[in-house]
């Protein structure tokens, strides 16, 4: 991380902090820093969420547009993710330098979403093998303070939880070609299925332990960090809670940095994953609820960036 | 995606042949049928654990002669090409690196794929694989014995035939021992396909496709890379993607880890009989060295004893 240097005692500390389930800032080894999600902050996106993870600011927009479907998969829409890492946050990103970074959360979202068990990409179709919904999702790092993936994680599936989608009114064949109506009343539309949109979650290793969230200085201190996504829970997502749990199960494993881990390790970590997972699928859900029952109210205030 | 105008770039929008045959509109069912027959028996011959390691897999270095070390790695139908290259300084970097840096491209050839044809430009894949072969390589090297320089490490995947990214992290510590870098462990790697219970170890391509598709019931799918340093009992990499629970990815990495150990002994088989003929090149080549000059001492003496006699 830019700009940011520790001496080997610092280091020494922080590494005994985790050792003893109590780290530098207060927290368990399984913690989170507390969060702030705004979700409807940009107007000309169908969806949108900005979320803060102590120093980390993350804004996802969702954009919404029509294209063809792939000849291999005639009943299913798309989705792509793309990631910017303004200036604005390390200098380091000036130029191409965030470009490594961002294509690497990119991939890892494509592949957390690739099953149809975490996304469900039929929802997204108009009209087999002739027309579907193109998700462009829209990530743009504001501040960079450790932990991108959860953050980035926890952003795109709040703003994909408040996207809006129009509904089709009329479909006519016109010599094989789809003309299309929509509505062109912005509340005659339809919300994502999201709740099954996995998390990921971070374990980064320090010594023999691995700790969820880290923090910058934490994670100068390790070497590895094991990275897991995770299914939702659709229960948590939707007013009736009639629906059984579903979820927790892996979409993606991967491993980030230049050092390794030992195969019992590995088994730690992810089952520790899981569990985080699980708590933080459930407190975003609360949380998207209570404010989609605002807005229904329209008690809801906008904090915006200026609060 | 940038276009690269100095090519002559056919029209986007052909799509392969392949589309208007049965073979294509086969539903997941059909294609899940086909890849086992009915005694459990894969396409090729093989039992559902049984991976492409014994008597499928060829391997050998000293592929590439310009290169300081090359391997080439043959899983049935899979075949890849790698080459190592002596460590240059880092291209366009100002700030000093302590560790010595690995640069890895995974390039697939046009005609490699049975779907579709590669594009020239790298494609998302292949900079995933790139990625994914960097970081089960990293901890392998001793980067610290080459501050500020890194050492190119490039793939060339003649044929795809399932496991292509295992089989390149074979190929690549293969050829980066016979470039003699020094490393810590032997670094092996194997992937395994996962379909509802199924685990196809070793999976074809037939195989991964099939993984890859979302089944409409929710069972596990899926596929898992594992590279691992089976002496160190570490593992540097592990790439899943698909949908599983834990207890799938724990027999899965049960068995990966049986795999990778599997392959060591092959690959060290190699590595000394590079080290066995080299010894024996040097042996013959002192002799035959040995030879001349004995040859040449008997006619100087010949001539010396002309002259003196002259």
């Amino acid at each position: 991380m830019a700009g940011l240097l520790l001496s080997p005692t610092e280091k020494v500390f922080i590494v005994h902090g985790v050792q003893e389930d109590y780290r530098s800032d207060g927290r368990s080894n399984i913690d989170y820093r507390p969060m702030e999600l705004e979700t409807d902050v940009v107007s000309h996106a169908s969806g949108s969420a900005r979320l803060r993870l102590a120093n980390t600011d993350i804004l996802v927009g969702v954009k919404t547009e029509i294209d063809v479907p792939s000849p291999e998969n005639p009943d299913l829409g798309k989705i792509e993710f793309f990631v910017d890492c303004s200036a604005n946050a390390t200098p380091e990103f000036e130029g191409r330098g965030g470009e490594q970074l961002a294509i690497g959360i990119s991939n890892l979202m494509q592949r957390a979403y690739h099953s149809s068990q975490a996304f469900n990409l039929k929802q997204l179709c108009i009209f087999e093998s002739k027309q579907c919904w193109k998700l462009y999702v829209d990530i743009l790092i504001l501040e960079c303070g450790g932990n991108l993936c959860d953050a980035v994680s926890l952003a795109v599936k709040a703003a994909l939880f408040n996207t809006r989608i129009p509904f089709v009114k009329a479909a006519l064949m016109d010599g094989g070609n789809v003309d299309l109506q929509l509505s062109d009343d912005p509340y005659d539309s339809k919300l994502l299925d999201v709740g099954s949109a996995p998390l990921q979650v971070t374990l980064c290793k320090i010594g023999d332990k691995c700790v969820v969230d880290p923090s910058a200085e934490e994670e100068s201190c390790s070497v590895i960090s094991v990275i897991v996504g995770i299914t939702g829970n659709s229960s948590c997502f939707s007013e009736d809670n009639s629906s059984p749990d579903t979820g927790g199960k892996f979409t993606t494993i991967d491993m980030n940095g230049p050092g390794s881990v030992a195969p019992k390790t590995l088994k730690d970590a992810i089952n520790q994953g899981r569990v985080a997972a699980k708590l933080l699928d459930k407190s975003l859900g609360e949380a998207l609820l209570r404010e989609r029952q605002e807005s229904v109210k329209l008690k809801k205030y906008s904090y915006g960036f200026l609060k | 995606m940038p276009l690269d105008y100095r090519r002559f770039n056919g029209p986007e929008d052909s799509v392969s042949y392949k589309r208007f045959t049965k073979d294509y509109l086969k539903s997941y069912d059909e294609l899940y049928k086909e890849l086992l027959d009915d005694n459990g028996v894969r396409k090729d011959g093989r039992a559902l654990s049984e991976a492409r390691s014994m008597c499928m897999f060829f391997a050998r270095t000293d592929m590439v002669s310009q290169a300081k070390g090359s391997a080439y790695v043959e899983l049935r139908k899979t075949k890849v090409v790698c080459s190592v290259f002596d460590p240059r300084e880092i291209p366009h970097q100002n700030e000093f690196s302590q560790l010595g840096q690995i640069f890895c491209e995974v390039k697939f050839a046009p005609f490699s794929c049975p779907r579709r044809r590669r594009p020239h430009a790298p494609d998302a894949e292949e900079k995933a694989l790139s990625v994914a072969l960097r970081k089960a390589l990293e901890p392998t090297v001793c980067r610290h014995l080459f501050p500020n320089y890194q050492v190119d490490v490039f793939i060339y995947i003649l044929e795809h035939d399932g496991a292509c990214l295992s089989a390149a992290i074979n190929a690549a510590g293969l050829a980066l021992a016979d470039a003699a870098v020094p490393m810590y462990d032997i670094v092996t790697a194997c992937s395994v396909a996962i379909v509802g219970d199924r685990l196809f170890v070793d999976p074809t391509e037939a195989e991964e496709h099939v993984a890859t598709i979302s089944p409409e019931t929710n069972s596990n799918h899926g596929v898992i890379t594992m590279s691992m340093l089976s002496e160190l009992k570490q593992i540097s990499d592990f790439t899943l993607i698909g949908s599983m629970d834990t207890e799938c990815v724990n027999t899965a990495m049960d068995i990966l880890e049986k795999e990778c150990e599997t392959l060591v002994p092959q690959i060290q088989k190699i590595l000394v009989t590079n080290v066995v003929k080299s010894f024996e090149q040097r042996q013959r080549l002192e002799e035959e060295a040995n030879d001349r000059e004995q040859a040449l001492n008997i006619k100087m003496e010949e001539w010396r004893k002309l002259l003196n006699a002259g």
